[in-house]
């Protein structure tokens, strides 16, 4: 049974298409409309679809945003190839900390401006298009990983994790890469180039590395981390963590594979 | 007191203003009483600006232009409503 409509007496069909020029308004369809509109129905209900997993609402002509204070406010909708140029950068690099490498990022980025250039008329909070368009990449990540039979939690989120007990400021105090430093520590950071951090990154489990690219890099605060990553709180504090540690261990790794410093053993 | 291991574990989200302030005072009466904590705080905030700094990688002309191409087809949709 179609969810929507219903058989009226003969002469047509009830089907609440949104009106374009009354938001919210169904309109009453003459039999060969209503056929010709199915179409339109099906897609609005994709786009509901892709809400529903977007975290957005049906939309009206213009945004709605329930603030702090409980009052709805109403903001204009801006075009939705503005709103994507205007983050578009942060975006491409977001989804380059979550590939393997540029290839990977170019069809990620691609992938989530098409979802949510076909889901923007369903976000109803303009003020949080740039959590909204992270969401949507963030949820085209995991999708591609789930295809390719690759979870992003791989690596068992609630056993113990053998990195959870390392630590990157013990380890160089103890191996002592720089003897004549006084800034021993900040030494070795100062080793590491952006394209350094970034190999170490692709070396780290996607669940425990999308929380550090939110919010240490890109800005997000937890609660809005929690959003986008459809986890509560504690789990994402947790993730955080056990990611700052796999980045530490990584680090090292990666200098001592590299050469950058000279220890008597590898670890 | 809290120990150390514990203190570590609470340290970016102290420094990402996310600790409730139970957990915080916490870790504050311990960072009062630990040199080597204070320490690793210290490094965990170089090494979180460090990171922090990542710049985001620049898209290619060809990669923008194909941008560029799909938000036009988008405008196009959005005209014809």
């Amino acid at each position: 049974m179609w969810p929507h409509g219903r058989r009226d007496a003969g002469d047509g069909l009830d089907i609440p298409i949104r009106n374009r020029e009354y938001p919210g308004l169904a309109r009453r369809l003459p039999l060969d409309d209503a056929l010709s509109g199915l179409f339109d129905v099906i897609e609005e209900l994709s786009t509901l679809m892709i809400n529903a997993a977007e975290g957005t609402n049906q939309a009206t002509g213009a945004a709605q945003t329930t603030g702090a204070t409980g009052i709805t406010s109403t903001t204009a909708r801006r075009p939705f190839a503005e709103v994507a140029r205007e983050n578009l950068d942060r975006l491409y690099g977001y989804c380059l900390h979550l590939s393997r490498d540029r290839m990977d990022a170019e069809d990620l980025l691609q992938d989530a401006l098409i979802r949510a250039m076909r889901a923007y008329d369903g976000l109803r909070d303009q003020e949080a298009v740039k959590t909204w368009l992270f969401t949507v990449a963030t949820n085209c990540a995991r999708d591609r990983w789930r295809a390719r039979g690759r979870e992003p939690g791989s690596v068992p989120l609630d056993a113990s994790d053998p990195d959870d007990e390392f630590s990157l400021f013990a380890t160089i105090a103890i191996e002592d890469p720089f003897p004549y430093s006084d800034t021993l520590h900040l030494d070795f950071l100062r080793l590491f180039e952006d394209e350094d951090i970034q190999a170490v990154f692709t070396t780290m489990t996607p669940a425990f590395r999308a929380p550090i690219l939110l919010t240490t890099i890109h800005g997000f605060s937890c609660k809005e981390a929690t959003a986008i990553l459809q986890i509560p709180l504690g789990t994402l504090l947790s993730r955080l963590h056990r990611g700052r540690k796999q980045l530490e261990r990584g680090l090292w790794e990666y200098a001592v594979r590299r050469r950058l410093v000279t220890v008597s053993e590898e670890p | 007191m809290i120990d150390c291991p514990e203190a570590v574990r609470r340290m970016w989200a102290y420094l990402d203003a996310a600790l409730d302030p139970g957990p915080t005072e916490e870790l504050e009466v311990h960072l009062g009483a630990c040199k080597r904590c204070c320490g690793e705080l210290e490094f965990s905030r170089e090494l979180r600006g460090i990171v922090a700094a990542t710049n985001s990688p620049v898209l290619s002309d060809e990669l923008r232009s194909r941008v560029e191409h799909l938000l036009g087809t988008g405008h196009a949709r959005e005209a014809d409503r």
